[in-house]
Order: structure tokens, then sequence, then C-alpha cells
């Protein structure tokens, strides 16, 4: 574990990464439109906001196979790092329209690019060009996390888990959900958060998945979005929150029983920690993504995770990103994904009793040269 | 019918759109009515809803109908999957959509371009956010009023913030604060992050730091708030601790931009001709924000949030336009003690 953070560090190694993915590839360029891509190439912040505003603000940037420092075109200049060189940070380019999109075009180098998504006036204006999927590009670049970016989750990470502290003290019968996000959000700023990048989700979950939600698969329904519906004793509450610390994402999960958990509850998370615990007994450089699949299975009914989901995701600046672990990718992706030093996956398995409710947490592990280390607290079972 | 639907079907057979895939939220909320999980950020183009001109349905990527109006009925939900190809199978597979000469989507990805140009070979990808920005931009009665309640709940969330406006608040406190004030009100989604920002220089900053406000900063105030999707937004600028002469004669600085500002927006406005006063901005509020092009003349019954910033003060007022001027919807003070 260190304290140390050096974000200057950061951008550059992150930057030099993509630079060498861009030559190796033989592109141009990368011209990158998702904000969470640009946060990771260039560092720059923009004020999280509903998708809608977002992608009206959205920054861009444009990341050379040359070396250079990347340009980045932002309505907020503040959000740029400060040691990005000032003719490299442009006023926003609205991508709504046409002449945001040909300005774009005009500020591209000759060859390939490598581009992560359109708008539609973007879309016309490129035609004729040749573009690859930055994705292919950012993705193993991202894959695998320096120690500053662990460092940044796990920060991001503590100050989730402190705000969910003071939220657990309001826990109880006749208090809503709204309530609790109340508390959550104006915690996380005064610990430091940059931004909530979620609703926070509270679910009451039913006793039997017959009880509703409608599930379309049969299985489990989660998330739903939060509503005021009062909690009564004995609720079970499936928690889920993200925030953002320096354009990184936490991942927080666990289960409130509303009165506090009696032994069934306890038992089920006891359950859950074996799920876990067996696929940190086969985390560490060389296993496979299918390792940590057959591992969480054993001894198990099924596949014990939300199968519209996942037994573990990636995180970053995106808040679920590659290593996907255990998806309807099938089991040749998994078998075929290799775990390595540096790469940070969230585990988020559940245990479903069908009228007993059940138990569900996150625990977040970075692979380390010989086996992991969390990144967030190790679960404590059921709370309330 | 959803009245959202009805006027996305009719801008389709204008735009001439046989089947709208729609991968922005706001756009799938707008004709469906479905309350989805909210998310922060600009996320890629994946299809998350099906318009059917043909048949008139709207199709939606969900496991469950909770949060899904009854218009919406189970059978027209299709499969989440981590697989695109699968995603695409899925909506290809919907009544009226292979037979389609158009297809409208409202952005795209390079991986999804390639899929849509496989399964619909015979099909154009036409702009399909086009077509949902013209059929959302003037809104009805009942949209009017969702906005109105959003903007008294961003502004009783406001009014609690500009009361922890004292010494010794960090600015991104106040973000807290304002987003615990709305959700006590009920909802949880904020329109965007606070700015709340002491003004040193122009341009105003819009990202709030750690920094310390101390008596006599001067703070420019920025929020808003989404209620059952609905924005409801505004911006202030406020001294902490007593107001001074020279606030009176900044605010009366910045009035005298304004007025002649609101003035003009009225029906047969161009958006450009708005935009080009020094510090002023104008977008469209309905489901978030929304984009309105230069080229575009105010209509009555469309929402606007105009913004100044001149003379280091912040102000932004959430406009309904008329034939014979605008209705201006915020009605926060502009000064404390109600200026």
């Amino acid at each position: 574990m260190t304290d140390d953070l050096d974000l200057a560090r950061m951008r550059r190694d992150r930057h030099r990464k993509v630079v060498d993915a861009l030559d190796a590839q033989g592109l141009a360029a990368a011209v990158l439109l998702g904000q969470p891509a640009v946060a990771y190439a260039v560092g720059a912040r923009a004020p999280a906001a509903d998708a809608a505003r977002a992608a009206q603000q959205r920054m861009i940037a444009i990341v050379t196979a040359d070396g250079d420092a990347p340009h980045l075109y932002t309505a907020f200049p503040e959000g740029a790092p400060p040691e990005l060189p000032a003719d490299h940070v442009h006023e926003a380019l609205p991508m709504e329209w046409p002449e945001g999109a040909t300005a774009l075009l005009g500020a591209l180098p000759d060859g390939p690019i490598a581009l992560d998504e359109y708008t539609m006036p973007l879309h016309a204006a490129m035609h004729g060009r040749e573009i690859t999927d930055a994705t292919a590009i950012l993705g193993p670049c991202k894959v695998v996390k320096t120690a500053d970016e662990r460092e940044c989750i796990r920060r991001a990470q503590a100050i989730n888990e402190q705000a969910m502290l003071t939220v657990q003290a309001f826990v109880a019968p006749g208090v809503r959900g709204t309530e609790l996000s109340g508390v959550f959000l104006r915690r996380i700023f005064e610990l430091g958060a940059s931004a909530n990048t979620v609703d926070p989700i509270w679910q009451v979950m039913p006793p039997r998945i017959a009880d509703g939600p409608y599930s379309a698969t049969g299985d489990v329904v989660f998330p739903t979005p939060t509503t005021d519906r009062q909690f009564a004793a004995g609720d079970v509450i499936w928690v889920d929150t993200g925030i953002d610390y320096e354009g990184y994402a936490s991942d927080f999960g666990c289960t409130f029983v509303v009165g506090g958990p009696e032994s069934r509850h306890r038992d089920q998370a006891a359950r859950w920690r074996e799920i876990v615990d067996r696929c940190l007994d086969v985390l560490k450089p060389g296993a496979t993504a299918g390792d940590l699949v057959r591992a969480a299975s054993a001894d198990e009914v099924g596949r014990p995770w939300l199968p519209h989901l996942y037994l573990a995701h990636g995180i970053g600046t995106n808040s679920a990103e590659m290593p996907l672990v255990g998806t309807d990718l099938g089991d040749e992706f998994d078998d075929a994904l290799v775990l390595a030093p540096g790469m940070v996956l969230v585990f988020e398995p559940v245990v479903w009793d069908d009228g007993n409710a059940g138990f569900r947490a996150e625990e977040i592990l970075a692979v380390t040269d010989d086996g992991y280390e969390h990144l967030s607290a190790r679960d404590g079972g059921p709370r309330g | 019918m959803a009245e959202g639907l009805t006027r996305a079907l009719d801008e389709m057979a204008r735009q001439d759109v046989d089947v709208l895939v729609l991968g922005r939220e706001g756009n799938a909320r707008f004709v469906s009515g479905a309350t989805r999980l909210w998310l922060a950020g600009t996320r890629p183009f994946a299809p998350g809803c099906v318009v059917v001109r043909e048949t008139g349905a709207v199709h939606l990527m969900s496991a469950t109908d909770f949060g899904v109006p009854a218009e919406v009925p189970r059978a027209r939900l299709y499969p989440m999957s981590w697989n695109p190809v699968n995603v695409m199978g899925a909506v290809a597979a919907i009544a009226g959509v292979s037979s389609a000469r158009r297809i409208g989507v409202d952005g795209l990805t390079p991986l999804f371009e390639q899929l849509f140009t496989a399964t619909f070979p015979g099909a154009h990808l036409a702009d399909g956010e086009a077509v949902m920005r013209a059929a959302r931009r003037v809104k009805s009665a009942r949209e009017i009023e969702s906005i109105r309640a959003a903007i008294s709940v961003a502004e009783d969330a406001f009014a609690v913030t500009a009361e922890a406006l004292r010494p010794g608040v960090r600015e991104l406190e106040l973000k807290g604060v304002f987003e615990e004030r709305m959700c006590r009100s009920g909802t949880t989604t904020p329109a965007f992050e606070g700015a709340f920002c002491v003004v040193d220089d122009e341009p105003v900053r819009r990202l709030a730091s750690d920094r310390v406000i101390v008596d006599g900063d001067l703070v420019a105030m920025s929020a808003g708030v989404l209620l059952d999707g609905w924005e409801g937004s505004l911006a202030r600028t406020r001294r902490c601790g007593a107001q001074t002469t020279e606030d009176r004669d900044r605010r009366s600085r910045w009035a005298a931009q304004w007025t002649p500002l609101v003035d003009r927006c009225r029906a047969g406005a161009r958006v450009g001709d708005l935009r080009v006063s020094a510090g002023a901005s104008i977008h469209g509020v309905g489901l978030g924000a929304e984009a309105l092009e230069d080229s575009a003349a105010l209509e009555p019954g469309m929402v606007v949030q105009l913004e100044l910033e001149a003379n280091g003060v912040l102000g932004a007022d959430t406009l309904l336009v008329g034939d014979d001027g605008a209705e201006v919807l915020t009605a926060f003070p502009y000064a404390a003690g109600g200026d």
C-alpha cells in the first residue's frame, strides 16, 4: 500500500501508452469524444452532468502518434491539466452541429484515425476518412493500471466507504431511499469527491423473484432507480453507488437489513464470502477469467451472479470496463482473457435464496506480481 | 399514446425516417416515458430504444418493466447483452425494422456502424437526433408544468445553498448542500454538477474546488435538478457576507445587458443573434439540456435557459417563449434580501 500519488506522472504514463499504441497500429491520431476516454488520455475534467448536457458540452481530445502533447477542446479550461501547453487547450467544438464537426476534421493530421464515437454531424463530416475503432487502442492501455491509477481508485473507494458509514446510521424503518441519497451526496463532497456518477441505488429486494418487479428473464431484477418508498423493518436493501475522484470511479456495493441482520442474512453473507475467497485463491497473473468463473461456480447451483451483468468487472475512468468476467460474451471469451499485474477487478457475486431474498456486495482487487491486493475494504457482511 | 411518441412519429413522417434507434437516454425517455437508472456523463451509442413508424410502437432494452409505463407492454422489451451482435439481432427481430429504408440513429460508434451496415444492407442511416430535436423542441402544457415543478425543487435547494454560503465553507461542500436538499424534495438526480466558485477572474470557473470561501468573496452559483427527468436550473452570483455598494453597481451593470437580452427572447428571434452578445449563452430546456442551433428561430412554447456572464456576475434563468416576449419561470432573487 502506498500513499504516493503523482497526478502529472499518471497523466504522462497514460499518454505515453496511447501514443505507443497508435504508433504500433500505424495510426496518425486518436480522436476521443467519450468523456471517460478524454479523462484517460488527457486527464482533463468537465463538470459531471446528465447525459444530454454532457454530450452537448463534451470535451474532445486529439492524441497524435508523434508523441506531442494532446490537444484538448473544452468549455472548461480550468479542468485542463496544468502541464498542458496553453496552445493545446482550445475552445469547445460543438459536435451536435456540422460546423463543429468540420472544424474538428480540419484539426486532424493526415492518415488513418482511431475514433471512439460519432455524433451524426461528425459521422457525415468523416465520410471518406479511414477510421478505426479507438476502443481497440484505448482498451489495452486502460486495462492495466499504473500504481497512480490504482491509488486513485483506492482513494475514490475510501471516500465512498467512509460516506457509507455515515449513511448506515440513518437506515431505519420509515426512512426513504431518497433520504439516504441526500446523506450520501452531502458526505461524499465533504470528503473530497469530484463528482457523483450514478444515482445512488437503495433497492428493497423482494423475498421471491416472483414478488416482482417483473423479470423478463426470470432472474433477480437489479438495479432499479431509487424511489421515495419508505423502508420497513426486515427489508433487505441492496446498495450500489459510485463516485469520481481525479477521474477514477469507485464502485461500492453492500447489503443493509433494516432493523439489523438475522442469522439467515449472516449465512447468506458467509456464502458470498466463500465465493469471493474461492476467486481470490486463484487470482494471480496468468489465471484466466474462465478460472475465476469456475472458482466462483464450484459447489454452487448455477452461476452465483446476475446473468445480465458479470461476476467481476474492471474499473478505471469508466465505472465498468475491461476485464469483464462471466458475461454473456461466453466461456471462450473468459478463457482467452488472461490476467496480468495491474489489472483491477470488482467482484460482485450474488447469493440468492428465493423466499429469503439474498446478499450482494462488491470487493475491489488489483492483480499484483504474485497475487492480489485489496483496493476496497474486505466486505464485513450484512449491515444495519 | 404518450404525447412524446405522437410528436416523434409525426417528425419521423416529416423527415422520412422509418425506424428510430436511440441511444440517448433523454430521447428514449421522451418517446417511452420510461425511468431508467441515471448515470452522469456521455455514453457511447448503443440501441437502448427503438421506434417503428409503421406500427407506432416503442421498444425498450430492459429486463424489467419497473419504471416503464403501461404503454410499452412487456412484449416490447428486448434483452440487454454484452455482445453487440446479439443486441443488433434483437433490434432486427422487432416487427417493422428489417424492412426499413431509412433508419434514424442519434449517434454511432465505429462498431455499431459496421453492424448496422451488415444487418440492414439496404437501409440508409439518417440523423435521428435531428428528428428527436425537432420533436422535443416545442413544449406541451404538461411538459411546461413538469419544468415548473423541477424549477421549484431547484430553487428550494438553491435557497438552502445560498444560506450555507458562509465564511469557512469550501466550494465543493456547497455541491453537497444543494444535492442533499434536492433529495429531501424526493429527487436524487442533479441536472449537472453544481458550480459554486469564487469569482476572481473571468471567465468564471465552473468546477468547484476545495477552496475555503472567506468573508467578502463573490461566489458564482449554478445548479439544477432533474425531476422525473425534467430540468429545473438557475444561476446567481452572491457575496459571502454583507453586500457592498459595489455589488449593486456590478448587478446593475449586469442587468443593463440582461434586461434587453431577455426582451429579445421572443418568437422569431434567431438563436445565433442572441449568442452574439458577449457572455451570453442559450440552450433548450426539457428532459435535460437540449441543443439549439444558431439558425433556429425561437417559437412560442419553447423553453430556454438564458445565461449571462458579465462584470463578474453570472446569472441564468429559464424562460418560456411566447409571441409577445418570454415568461421568466425562475423566480429566485438576484440578491440576498430579495432584490
